[in-house]
C-alpha cells in the first residue's frame, strides 16, 4: 500500500473537487452499490455513506489522481464493514483451488458447450441482470469492475485489496460462472445443446 | 506469415488459447496483442467462437446491467454534508 500524503485543502477546494471530481461518479457508485447489496434503499444508504466519507477524508485524496477508484474502494469497504455482516454470508471459495483446476483450456470448453450468441440475443429482459446478481458478491464485483467500469487489473487490486493473480483468476471464474447461469437460461427459453 | 507472439512466456511456455483471451476479454492487452489474436482467431475455431459468445455478453451487461442513481440523492448527500461544514 502506498503511503497516503495528506493534503491541505481550503473549503472551497474541497467543494471544487468534491462536485467536480467526486459528484460526477455517482450513476457508477450507486449501481456498484445495488449490485452488491441488491436493494435500491441499501445502495442508497451505501452511496450516501461513502461520499459522506469521501468528504471527511477528503484530505487523503490527492487532487487530479483516480477519484473514481478512490471512492469505489470506500464503498466497497463500507459495504463489507456495514452491510456484509447484515447479509447471510455465502460459502468462501478457495481461489488457490479454483486456479488451478481452471488452468486448462478443455475444462473451460467443457462447461458451457451449449450456450449460442443467438440466445444472448433473446434476452431482451432481465435475466442477464438476474445472472449476475446471483453470483457469489466476490465474483459479481469484479464482473461489475471490469465489464461495466472498464477498470484494469492494477486499479481493481488496489479497490478490493487483493493480489493481481486473484483479481484475475476470480475474473476468469467469475465468467465462467456467469457464462452457466446464462446456459440455464438459454435451456429453459428452448435452445438445445448443439 | 506468422506474427511474433506478443504475449507473455508462462513458466517458460508460449501463452495458450485460453490465457489470451483472457488478456483480451479483461481489456489488458496491448495493440500488437489484439492483432496477434485477431489472426490466431482466423484459424483457431474455438477461440473464435469463445470471443464471439463473451464479447456479446459483455455487450449485453453493459446494455442492462447499468443503472441511474435516484433523483435527489445528489441533494440529499450536499444536504448531508453541509451540516458538517
Ligand atoms: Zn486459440
Amino acid at each position: 500500500m502506498e503511503e497516503v500524503v495528506r493534503q491541505h485543502y481550503a473549503d472551497h477546494e474541497k467543494q471544487e473537487i468534491f462536485d467536480k471530481e467526486f459528484l460526477p461518479h455517482i450513476h457508477s457508485m450507486y449501481n456498484f452499490g445495488y449490485r452488491l447489496t441488491l436493494d435500491r434503499d441499501d445502495a442508497k444508504d451505501l452511496v450516501q455513506d461513502t461520499y459522506f466519507k469521501a468528504y471527511r477524508f477528503i484530505e487523503s485524496f490527492q487532487k487530479g489522481t483516480n477519484a473514481k477508484a478512490w471512492l469505489f474502494r470506500i464503498l466497497k469497504n463500507s459495504f463489507i464493514n456495514d452491510y456484509r455482516k447484515k447479509v447471510k454470508e455465502p460459502n468462501k471459495v478457495d481461489y488457490q483451488e479454483v486456479e488451478s483446476y481452471y488452468n486448462s483450456d478443455d475444462v473451460d470448453r467443457q462447461i458451457t458447450p451449449d450456450l449460442r450468441v443467438e440466445a444472448l440475443r433473446d434476452m431482451i429482459g432481465d435475466e442477464i441482470s438476474n445472472a449476475l446478481n446471483a453470483l457469489d458478491v466476490d465474483f459479481r464485483t469484479v464482473i461489475i469492475l471490469c465489464d461495466l467500469e472498464g477498470f484494469k487489473y492494477e486499479e481493481m487490486a488496489k479497490i478490493l485489496d487483493i493480489p493481481i493473480g486473484t483479481v484475475r483468476s476470480r475474473l476468469h471464474r467469475a465468467r465462467q460462472l456467469l457464462k452457466e447461469r446464462l446456459s440455464e437460461y438459454a435451456r429453459s427459453m428452448g435452445y438445445k445443446n448443439t | 506469415m506468422s506474427l511474433p507472439n506478443p504475449f507473455p512466456l508462462n513458466n517458460g511456455k508460449k501463452a495458450t488459447c485460453r490465457e489470451m483471451l483472457q488478456v483480451i476479454l479483461d481489456d489488458e492487452a496491448s495493440t500488437e496483442q489484439r492483432e496477434y489474436f485477431k489472426a490466431h482467431m482466423e484459424f483457431c475455431m474455438p477461440c473464435f467462437k469463445d470471443y464471439e459468445l463473451n464479447f456479446a455478453i459483455k455487450q449485453l451487461l453493459q446494455a442492462k446491467c447499468n443503472s441511474v442513481a435516484p433523483d435527489g440523492l445528489k441533494e440529499q448527500i450536499r444536504n448531508r454534508i453541509a451540516q458538517i461544514i
